[in-house]
Formats: structure tokens, sequence, C-alpha cells
């Protein structure tokens, strides 16, 4: 009997690879094909700046911070959560760090723990709201957005705190051990905690899991609303560590510093997205569009790009390679 | 109005079979069938959502191009589905000229009043005092019944085809629609009328076609059948004689339902013992999901008790069942059992990832695969590979996925929502053979399903669920799949 019934779930594979072998391979690595042109075209243009280590080595600790703050928020966006609160989040626990060391006298640790702490916690407030409250992520954390950019105003009057930061603080922002800055050697450890978190454990595969399905997830046994809080405490908690580390590379606390990160971390998960599995969200594609982002800044500035027409290149550039990704999705799953 | 010939086959099944009917003016046509007899598939087709693989559709003996919806309106038919149609947050009078131009007044705004007296007009028409200036969410369901059928007056449909439009109903609100339909009627309008409750058939319709696996049985009038004859003809004779014998041999009691009450279910009690079938029958929204889903902590029970092995057993969610040894393959496997995007074995292992981790919280993928390995043989999967997405199996196979994972751990109690629902008839015969192997290592079943030769075939004893209400108990051995149906529509033999 079981000889006698043809079975579409053989077939179906074979036909699709078969036929849309192209298509596939523009999604499975196009994205990295249009970073490598990237890097190729800057070369060409600027072969004795673009290509060098030095500048390499700008980018990689220009985007730090970037890094850190989409590794993380790529973690809620894999629930098919979202969380637009990272940026005035960072400002916030960049100011709460600063005024600490600055006006109330506390040592370095203490303050970026408090910070840190804050972080999280602007983060399990988002969490609560969108698991528990039932408010979707993106109206909960437009609110949250707007009321955290509104603290960190309110905390420093709106005024940027300078004076008065204790030397030691230097470190985490300008110093490096060796030849590797401490932002990078941090980015890259965040980075693969993320990584290991999404890609190695029963936590990430709940997660997974909970964006592909989360009713089937339930009835499975897993706890979405609480993995739900987790992944927006660990988005709130990247967002702070990357506003501390701002704070210590611009050795000031400005209340909005940290607020473009926000539209950068969006930008960079949705390009890092079209590199992986179908457009779901990937930390290691994540890095890959933050580094994109990144050498596009650099590339454009080493050209002498306007900084205006810059953001409009940078915004077309996104809507081509996502619009790309997502036009192969569709004719690959079209039968 | 004639449908013809009509065919429409679906992957692993045969929807509609040269289903023929004609539609007469003026009559009130009922028609009956069992779940998944084709019913809804032949009214999509009318209402040119779903395209027919053969045959046509004929209005006043010229032939109907259905292409959307749309067509179907300009053809003056008109639909109430079971879900009505409404803009819940627009009031009655909106959602009545939804579509159709508003009346303006002399600045070219809305000219609410006259809105509203048209509407009230239209209403009375049809005999009904609805409100038409609150939103229609706030109406009781009767109320919205009437607006929906108001709009489709209004389009001036010819054809009314009503889906299940009592389903949701009060009494009274049963009584005032049928006043309508009659009022209907009487102008010459032609009601399709589909209801599983036969008592309104009899009461309402002129005429009633019988479907029963795609084909239409025949077409009677009212006056020359009774409710047997009819039941006879919805299931046929023949019992499904290739489900496994049952020979179950019952141990001790596995759980124990005593006057469970939420929602819909309305005092349900059951005994269920190790290697027992217990089916739950009844019509679609009867309860009979709910009470699974009570079982499984997915719904919190209002009052009543439930005790497993003698002890108090509260799920406060599905993770407390799994925990106590409960699984569930629930009836919407694409929405409810699969994350459809991801691996199959990902998709087996969910419910148990802890077992498979390496140190504290690394996980071990491949003693993951080795276990989903070696249950999907026992499910007999056919797939490439288990790295392939669960999106990319048959029905069959996509709920042997779901069955494969409860078997990494041996539950005690197995919930089983239509198991079969959409699954070919080749792996629905294997899934009854794992049925029949769980029960016989000892595990406990409660199924629902809506296929009665399948309740009847596997199951040792049947509980009859009616409107939340459990009708009956009876041992499967001693009873007919007739028995079973006029329990389940409440009428006595």
């Amino acid at each position: 009997m079981n000889n006698q019934q043809p079975l579409a779930s053989v077939d179906i594979p074979k036909i699709s690879l078969q036929r849309a072998a192209p298509v596939l391979w523009l999604r499975r690595w196009g994205t990295l094909f249009g970073f490598m042109v990237l890097i190729f075209v800057f070369s060409l243009l600027r072969p004795t700046t673009f290509l060098t280590f030095r500048n390499w080595g700008n980018i990689i600790e220009q985007v730090a911070t970037l890094a850190i703050v989409s590794a993380m928020v790529t973690i809620v966006m894999v629930t098919g959560d979202f969380d637009l609160s990272v940026g005035t989040l960072a400002s916030l626990a960049g100011v709460v760090a600063a005024d600490l060391m600055a006006n109330r006298g506390w040592p370095v640790l203490p303050a970026c723990l408090t910070a840190l702490t804050v972080g999280a916690l602007g983060g399990l407030i988002n969490g609560v709201l969108v698991a528990y409250g039932g408010l979707s992520a993106f109206v909960a954390t437009l609110a949250t957005m707007t009321a955290y950019g509104g603290i960190a105003l309110l905390y420093t009057n709106g005024a940027t705190i300078f004076a008065n930061i204790p030397e030691s603080f230097r470190w985490l922002g300008q110093e490096s051990l060796g030849v590797i800055p401490v932002s990078v050697i941090i980015m890259a450890l965040v980075v693969f905690i993320a990584w290991l978190l999404m890609e190695q454990t029963v936590f990430g595969r709940q997660l997974y899991a909970i964006g592909g399905n989360s009713q089937a997830s339930y009835l499975a046994g897993i706890p979405v609303q609480r993995l739900r809080l987790i992944a927006f405490m660990l988005s709130g908690l990247g967002a702070a560590l990357a506003g501390i580390i701002l704070t210590s590379r611009l050795f000031s606390a400005h209340p909005q510093a940290g607020n473009p990160f926000m539209l950068n971390a969006a930008a960079a998960v949705f390009l890092g997205a079209t590199a992986f599995r179908e457009g779901e969200p990937h930390v290691l594609g994540t890095l890959l569009g933050v580094l994109i982002m990144g050498v596009l800044g650099n590339g454009m500035n080493i050209l002498g790009i306007n900084s205006y027409i810059q953001s409009i290149l940078t915004g077309v550039i996104i809507i081509f390679a996502v619009l790309l990704s997502s036009l192969s999705r569709r004719k690959s799953t079209q039968p | 109005m004639e449908v013809k010939e009509i065919v429409k086959q679906y992957p692993g099944v045969l929807a509609v079979n040269r289903a023929s009917l004609a539609l007469l003016p003026g009559e009130v046509h009922a028609l009956v069938g069992e779940n998944g007899a084709g019913k809804s598939t032949l009214i999509k087709i009318m209402a040119g959502v779903v395209r027919p693989d053969s045959g046509s559709l004929f209005l006043n003996g010229e032939r109907m191009e259905l292409h959307s919806g749309l067509d179907a309106y300009r053809y003056g038919l008109s639909f109430i589905h079971q879900e009505l149609n409404l803009i819940p947050y627009l009031n009655g009078a909106e959602n009545i000229f939804l579509g159709r131009p508003y009346p303006t007044n002399r600045f070219g705004m809305v000219h609410w009043k006259m809105l509203f007296q048209r509407a009230k007009q239209i209403l009375g028409e049809l005999g009904a005092d609805t409100p038409v200036d609150v939103p229609v969410c706030r109406l009781p369901r009767g109320g919205q019944a009437m607006i929906s059928i108001a709009r489709a007056f209004a389009g001036e449909a010819q054809i009314f085809v009503m889906d299940e439009p009592t389903a949701s109903l009060s009494d009274e609100e049963i009584r005032h629609l049928f006043q309508v339909i009659r009022q209907l009627k009487s102008r010459g309008k032609t009601i399709l009328y589909v209801s599983h409750r036969l008592n309104e058939i009899f009461e309402i319709s002129d005429r009633v076609t019988v479907m029963r696996d795609g084909s239409v049985i025949g077409t009677f009038a009212i006056q020359e059948v009774n409710q047997t004859d009819l039941i006879r003809n919805m299931i046929g004779r023949e019992l499904n004689k290739s489900i496994p014998l049952s020979h179950s041999n019952p141990g001790e009691i596995i759980l124990e339902v005593r006057n469970l009450r939420g929602g819909i279910v309305q005092g349900v009690s059951f005994d269920v013992r190790e290697g027992e079938i217990v089916a739950l029958a009844g019509l679609v929204g009867a309860g009979r999901s709910e009470v699974l889903h009570m079982l499984f902590g997915a719904i919190q029970p209002e009052q009543g008790e439930m005790r497993l092995y003698g002890r108090r057993f509260q799920p406060r969610n599905p993770a407390d069942a799994i925990c106590a040894g409960i699984a569930l393959v629930p009836e919407e496997r694409r929405t409810q059992g699969l994350v459809l995007n991801r691996a199959i074995h990902e998709n087996i292992s969910l419910p148990f990832l802890r077992a498979f981790t390496s140190g504290t919280f690394l996980l071990n993928t491949a003693s993951e695969t080795a276990a989903a390995q070696s249950v999907s043989r026992q499910v007999n999967l056919k797939a490439a590979s288990l790295k392939q997405k669960a999106a990319q199996l048959s029905g069959g196979n996509q709920q042997k996925v779901v069955f494969a994972r409860w078997l990494l751990r041996r539950p005690r109690l197995l919930l089983l929502d239509e198991p079969t629902r959409g699954v070919d008839i080749g792996a629905r015969f294997e899934i009854y053979r794992i049925i029949r192997e769980l029960a016989a290592a000892g595990m406990g079943v409660v199924l629902v399903s809506s296929d009665l030769s399948e309740v009847l075939g596997l199951a040792d004893r049947i509980i009859v669920l009616r409107e939340g209400r459990q009708m009956t108990e009876i041992n499967a051995s001693e009873v007919s799949q007739e028995m079973v149906l006029h329990y389940c529509y409440g009428e006595q033999l």
C-alpha cells in the first residue's frame, strides 16, 4: 500500500531545487555577494585608503556598539517581536552610568552594573507589556521608547554630562588589549554568546519555534510568555551595554546619543535576515548586516559623499537588498 | 439556479464528485451531510471562491462565469456564513450599505438620517427591528444575523445561501430568523439552507438534498422523508471494515473527569482506563475540543474535577499536562501542531528538548536526531530527510510527525483531536494502527472525531456531547452509526 501512494513529500524539494537553482543561490549567498561587491567597488575607487589594515580596524571599532545592540535585538526579532526602545534605552543607560560616576562619585564598576540593570529593567517592562499584557510589540516598545527617551532627558535636564568622568572609564571604549580594542573584544564576546544561545541551546531552539508558530509551541509545553519576556530583557541588556561603551568612547553622555541605534539595528537585522534561512533573523546574519552598514558608511566617507546623500543611499541599498531576497523567496515557493 | 456535474479534487481527497443540484424560485432548499461530505466545498464553488475542476453552474438557463466572490454577487447570489462577514465597529446601517453608495446630502457628505431611515426600512420589510445605529459588535448574534440578511436583501439578491445560520443563535432568535426566511420565500427568493440541525430542516425547508463523500445522494421533497431516512442517506450503509478490530483489555483507571464545566462545556464526566480508547462524539461546536484542551491545561475549567491516577490534577498550562504524562494531537496541525518553517527533527523534539542536552544547556543534536529517527520509524514517516521543513510534508506525514513527537516519552494519556482530518486514506490506516498499538501497550486514549466510522471502529466507549452537554455514554460494541448520530442531533430513535 505504501509504495502505491505517490508521496508529495519526497518529490517537491527535488523539483524546486532543480528549477530554482540560481534563485536559491541568490537567496543563500546574495547578501554576502553584495557585501563583496561593495568592498570591491570601494577598493577600486580608493585603493590606497580603503583596503588597509588600519581602515578595517576603524570600521570594526566603529560598528562594535551597533553589533552589540543588533545581536541582542535579533533575539527579540527571532520570536517575531520587535524592540523599538533599544535606542533610547542605550541613551538612558549611558547617562545613568555617566551621572553616577561624574556627579555622585560612584566607582566605575558599580556605576556600569547599575546602568546595565536599568537596561534589563527597561527590557523587563517591555516584556511584561508584550508577553503578559498582550500589547503588540510595536505599540508597546513605541510607547516605552518615547518614555525612556523622556526619562533620559529629564535625568540630565537635556544637558550633556562630560565633566568629572573618571579617567579609568576610558578603558571600555578607547583602550586596547594588545592590538585589539576592548570594545571589539566585548562585541566578539556578545555576538558569540548570542550565537551560542540562539543556535546551540534549548532556549534558542524554543525561541525559533515561538517565532515560527507560537500557538503550536505553547501546545508543545514551551513557556511562551516567559521566553518572550527574557528575550526583551536580553535586548534591553544589550542596549545598555552598547550605551555604556558609547559613553566611554565619546567620554561624555548625551541623553540622545544612543537613539540612532534603533533604526540602524533594525536595518542590520533585516539585512542579515536576507542572508540566512529563508529570511529568519540570525545572529551571524545580523553581524554581516552590521558590517555592511559599517563598510557602506566608511566607504562613502572616504569617497567624501555628503552625509545627507549617504543616508539616502543607505536607505536605497537596504530596500534593494530586502526586496531582492523577498522576490527570490516568493519565486522559489511558487510551484 | 442549477449546479451540474461539479467535480473538485483536492490532494488526496475527492471533495466533490459530480454533484448536481437544482434550486427552484421561491423554495427553501436544505443541504445536509456529515462533516466533510463536501457541502462547504460546493458552497465555496457557488460563491466563486473555489474553482471546480469540471462542471458548471447555470442561472435561469445561462451559464455562469464565476471567477471571484464579486461575480457571484453580481449574479444575485448572497452568502450568509456562520461567521457573519460584518465589520464589527461599523453600525448596522453602514454594514447594510457596505459596498453600495451611501445616500449623500447636498454637500456630498453622508446623509446619516437617510441612511438610518433606509436601513430601518429594509429591516422592516423583513419584519425585524434590529437597531441600526450601534456598532454591530454590540448586537447579539441574532441581531448580527439580521443585519447580514438585510445586507443581502438590500443588494437585491435572488438566492440566499445560509451556512449553519443558527449555529450560535438562541431559540428566540432562531424563531425570528425562520419568520424572515418565510418572508423572503413569499417574495420569490430562493434559499439554500445548510444545517446540521435536522429538526430545523423539517420545519423550514421544502426540499432537501443529501450529500455523502462528495456525491449528491439524492434530493427529496420534505414530506417524502423522515429523519431516519435522512440519517441513513447521510452515512450510507457500509461501515469502514478496514479498521483493525478492537480487543482491548482495560487496566486501572488513569483519568477521572467529574462535572467539567467552562465556556461551552456544561458538565462532562467520564473515566479513561489504561489501554482504553474513549471517543467524544458530537457535532462541530459541541464542546469536544474544549474538553481536550481543559485536560491539557490549555483552557482552565470553571468548575469540576480531574483526577490522574487518583490524584487531583489541575494543569495550569500544557507544560504541566505534558509533565504529568499527557499528550495532545491538536485539531489543526498546521496552526496548532507544527512549526511549519522548521525542520522535522526540530518539530519532533520540541516538547522534550531538555532531554537532548549535553552539559547543562547546550543542545546535543546527535542524540536529538537519533531519537527523532527512531520515533519516525515507529510511525513509518516518509520524508527524504529529517532536515526537511515540516511544511514540505503531505498532510498524513505531518500528522505522523505530531504523533512521533509524543512517542519520545510514552505518555500515559493521549488526547487526539480529529487525528485523521485531511489525511489521505493510506496514512489514515497507519495512524489507526499507531493508535491501536499505543492503546494495546497500556496508554489511555481520548479521541475526538467527526468521522463516525472512525469513532465506532476505534473506540471502546463513546461519550456523546451536544451543545456542551453530555448526552450519553455508550459501549461501542452495542451501537450503530445511526444511534450515535441520533444522539448527536438530539433526537430519540
